[in-house]
């Protein structure tokens, strides 16, 4: 049966753009639509609340009504405005923090190649990583830096690093056996240069899905760390920060909670719908 | 003669646009195996999978009709057809490894196989012993609670046969049974379906590539080349005396044991061709001598002929031979000094506290010019210490030598006299880099200066029959063939004086192998290369080799000259692998000696002589060499010797 379908499934040509077929399916469009859309809000935040985050307005807890969609929050503040504002805290912090993680934790995993000794020892301090929860994690990280925008993205970046560095090993195990592996290594070609030229490459297929993936819990952390108030300080906004008071004026405005929490649950879903269609691009 | 049991009458089975099966009959009698042979793509497991209504969308059989007794399976509801299968046709796969859940015991997937049929479960386990028993599992009801891991390889697959046959099925089709066994377990799965054809009248169709297996165990054999039925009819007619050209090529192209090996094979050219894009006429006219214009034009129909069916205008009329005029070889260079040597080589592929020596004690050399073929079944440590010796692999103990003089292979030392031809060629080439950056990466390894690269990589693949346009292309536009071509024209990158050569045709169709094979003698000859070739195909080594080494479980255990070793084997190891290896020759059947048993774990290697525990000659059936077991045999110091204490004495 192989026999049969081999030919046939090896000869279908790779496109180069598979990353940009993968985005042009429907769930790839409706993923990049929701991010690019909540990415054209946060962008134009000062535009669209020219007010800025801080303006008070008449009452306050007022509900939320066109063009006030969120309504207000308890010293009067525009809750949509807070919100945009809080999504260009929020997406300015993950864009930064998970490509870093990333980097960094693919090197991590592909430092196996080089030594075995290395690389072992570098999946066990990951694995010590991956113990933590992900909230006890970010409260140490924010106890040691003091809490504000340094410490969530230092927390983000560490907390990345287990799952980048074990896809990234995943890769270079799966990879390191293969027979182009050995001939580079038989003709004398560099270790380093055979991972850049034949390991890395294919371990970056698993670890630009998990970009995707790494957001969403991203955002994710930050809005924990912003309810237990270790996280932006106010009175910037954050979405998480939004989350953590709106939280406690539930019953009298409920927009305020809702709100931030929409364009949150909008932002992961494209995310993940973005993820989605990578993944499926890489499979092939 | 009696109706017979399964009549499939143009059969068609398309995937999407492509036709996969076009057009194929078979008809097989009860007691009988039919064999079903052909090359990768040619639609053999399809249509066993059509026949089973087994396809995977998008296939779908689109024409023709499946009787059997009497009753269109392919018009069957689903919950009938269900019943059908593991109930009057069976199926056994090829990879007895993934045909067996790994968490359950076996007893239980054999109990599973009745009782879904209808057997009562207190009968069943029952039943499942005596199936084991028959399919020569010793001890079987004990071994009932035993999961597949404690199986080895050829027991996994008689396993498998078990089950196929717990309930008593009419006709089993086996897809490649023996693909993934050894020689010399493959020759005993072939004795038990020979032997369960005889005593329980089953009909069986048996899928194949190999056409020594068909000579071995078929009655009646059909030819398929590209979806459809190229020669059909007996075994006796159809290796005998074939009249397709394909089947005739094939036979002439495929190196023998039984013949005197000829300079070069008779290699048919081109590859098989792609089921999406078939030619329009007979599909193998592009690669036929016999070819004219009709023969590109219009498709064959099977016709009788000779008292056999044949697809083909101008069919073979004389005598097997004379298709293929003989490839002519280059005038062979002087066998000169030795370049490889290595000495009581050790490897540990375990840890430091568990060592388990693949490779224990290896010793060898190979010249300028010359072959060495390196011999044995999987496991015995061959691959192993071709990666030792050019460093992918740490030695523990001995010595690598280029020239005569002792070098490190973890630190490169053979890399500028030694390079690697690898097995698989699907995996040997990055898919990610053209052809061009596969051959400059070895170039410039070979210090090779930058402004020269591209010529000498067109250069290179000339010389493997490439041409430079290839150049820019990604390792997915290439076949098998031109893939290990690919692979060779980079191992010579670096210039290198001899090529260790793992396996290099074994994962090719047998029309491209001999091609292959014929290029390596060519460059041998013509740059005066020396070969170690590992394989486990003896023909393809008898084919190729000056010099033979026979390994067993990390060591050599004989090791002369081809022909010497060939005609007159000393250790019955060595005598067992002939006699095991199925030649593609009808009614030949000799005296097989069939060795008992698996190969034992390396990691607990047998006291004394390592193969006492399956040798036929040795204490299992002569209880009074107590030496066997007491003391280790040594190689001896002749051109032909032997590590066994009775040397000979199996022939």
């Amino acid at each position: 049966m192989t026999a049969t379908t081999a030919p046939a499934a090896v000869a279908k040509a790779r496109p180069r753009n598979r990353y940009i077929a993968a985005l042009r399916t429907p769930r790839g469009i409706t993923g990049v639509a929701l991010v690019g859309v909540l990415c054209l809000l946060a962008l134009l935040a000062p535009v669209l609340a020219p007010g800025g985050y801080d303006a008070q307005g008449a009452d306050a807890l007022r509900p939320g009504s066109w063009p006030a969609l969120f309504g207000t929050d308890e010293l009067g503040r525009d809750v949509l405005a807070r919100s945009l504002y809080g999504l260009r805290t929020d997406l300015g912090l993950v864009g930064l923090a998970v490509p870093v993680s990333a980097v960094i934790g693919t090197l991590l995993g592909l430092a196996g190649f080089l030594s075995k000794a290395l690389g072992t020892f570098l999946q066990r301090c990951l694995d010590v990583i991956l113990g933590f929860p992900s909230l006890i994690l970010g409260i140490s990280v924010a106890l040691v830096l003091g809490a504000g925008w340094w410490a969530l993205f230092v927390a983000i970046v560490v907390y990345g690093l287990p799952a980048f560095g074990r896809l990234a090993r995943a890769s270079l195990l799966g990879q390191a056996q293969r027979e182009y592996v050995h001939a580079a290594q038989v003709m004398g070609v560099p270790r380093a240069t055979i991972m850049v030229r034949h390991i890395l490459p294919h371990a970056l297929d698993p670890v630009i899905v998990q970009i995707a993936v790494g957001m969403v819990g991203g955002i994710f952390l930050e809005s924990s760390l912003s309810i237990v108030g270790l996280g932006i300080q106010p009175p910037a906004p954050s979405l998480g920060a939004l989350l953590n008071t709106g939280m406690r004026y539930m019953t009298a405005q409920h927009m305020y909670v809702l709100g931030p929490a929409l364009l949150l649950l909008l932002l992961a879903l494209g995310l993940v719908l973005i993820s989605d269609a990578l993944n499926e691009a890489v499979q092939r | 003669m009696t109706t017979p049991l399964l009549q499939v009458r143009g059969l068609r089975t398309r995937f999407g646009d492509t036709t996969a099966v076009d057009g194929v009959d078979l008809t097989v009698r009860r007691g009988t195996i039919v064999g079903v042979v052909g090359e990768s793509g040619s639609g053999k497991s399809v249509t066993a999978r059509s026949i089973m209504r087994l396809l995977r969308t998008p296939g779908r059989v689109a024409g023709g009709e499946v009787s059997l007794d009497g009753q269109d399976l392919l018009a069957l509801p689903d919950k009938q057809m269900r019943s059908m299968r593991g109930g009057r046709v069976a199926m056994v796969f090829q990879d007895p490894q993934s045909a067996l859940n790994p968490v359950k015991t076996i007893g239980d997937q054999i109990v599973e196989a009745l009782t879904t049929h209808g057997a009562a479960k207190s009968q069943a386990r029952k039943r499942a012993a005596e199936l084991l028993d028959r399919v020569g599992i010793p001890d079987g009801k004990n071994r009932l609670g035993d999961y597949p891991h404690q199986f080895s390889g050829g027991m996994r697959q008689r396993v498998v046969i078990a089950i196929a046959l717990a309930n008593d099925p009419d006709l089993l089709i086996a897809d490649e049974p023996t693909t993934a066994l050894d020689v010399t377990i493959q020759a005993q799965i072939l004795r038990l379906l020979a032997r369960m054809r005889d005593e329980l009248g089953i009909a069986i169709v048996v899928i194949t590539h190999d056409m020594g297996v068909v000579a071995e165990l078929c009655d009646e054999v059909v030819v398929m080349y590209a979806g459809r039925v190229a020669e059909h009819g007996t075994v006796e007619q159809v290796l005998g005396r074939p009249r397709h050209p394909y089947t005739a090529n094939l036979l002439q192209a495929m190196p023998r044991l039984d013949t005197a090996p000829a300079a070069r094979l008779a290699a048919i050219p081109g590859a098989p061709p792609d089921p999406a894009n078939l030619p329009a006429g007979c599909a193998f006219a592009p690669r036929c001598t016999r070819a004219g214009q009709t023969c590109h034009e219009q498709q064959p129909a099977l016709a009788e002929q000779d008292g056999r069916d044949v697809a083909c205008w101008h069919p073979v009329a004389g005598a097997l031979g004379s298709i293929v005029d003989k490839c002519v070889a280059p005038e062979r260079k002087a066998v000169g000094e030795s370049i490889l040597s290595v000495d009581g080589l050790k490897v540990n592929v375990g840890s430091r506290r568990a060592p388990v020596y693949a490779v224990d004690g290896v010793s060898l050399r190979v010249a300028a010019g010359e072959t060495l073929g390196l011999v044995g079944e999987s496991g015995c440590g061959k691959s192993t210490l071709a990666k030792a010796i050019v460093g992918l692999t740490p030695i523990i103990a001995g010595t690598v030598g280029v020239d005569g003089k002792a070098v490190d292979p973890a630190r490169g030392g053979v890399r500028g006299a030694v390079q690697y031809v690898f097995q698989d060629p699907y995996a040997s080439l990055n898919p990610r880099r053209t052809i061009g950056q596969s051959m400059a990466e070895a170039l410039h390894a070979g210090a090779t200066p930058d402004e020269q690269i591209r010529e000498r990589a067109a250069q290179l693949l000339t010389t493997v029959g490439l041409s430079a346009a290839h150049l820019d292309r990604y390792p997915h536009a290439f076949s098998g063939g031109q893939r290990q071509r690919i692979g060779i024209a980079r191992a010579l990158a670096t210039n290198p004086r001899l090529l260790l050569c793992d396996e290099p045709v074994s994962a090719l169709d047998v029309s491209v192998q001999a091609q292959v094979i014929n290029l390596l003698a060519d460059l041998r000859d013509e740059l005066g290369l020396g070969y170690l070739f590992i394989a486990h195909d003896l023909a393809v080594v008898r084919h190729l080799a000056d010099r033979v080494a026979v390994m067993y479980l990390g060591r050599i255990v004989e090791t002369g000259p081809a022909d010497q070793v060939y005609a007159n084997p000393l250790h019955p190891y060595t005598a067992a692998l002939l006699s095991s290896s199925p030649e593609p020759a009808p009614g030949v059947r000799r005296e097989r000696i069939v060795i008992a048993g698996d190969l034992p774990s390396p990691l607990n290697p047998p006291s004394g002589c390592r193969f006492r525990t399956r040798c036929p000659i040795g204490p299992l059936r002569r209880p009074d060499r107590q030496i066997c077991i007491d003391v280790d045999p040594a190689l001896g110091n002749g051109a032909h010797t032997a590590a066994c204490h009775f040397p000979g004495e199996l022939a």
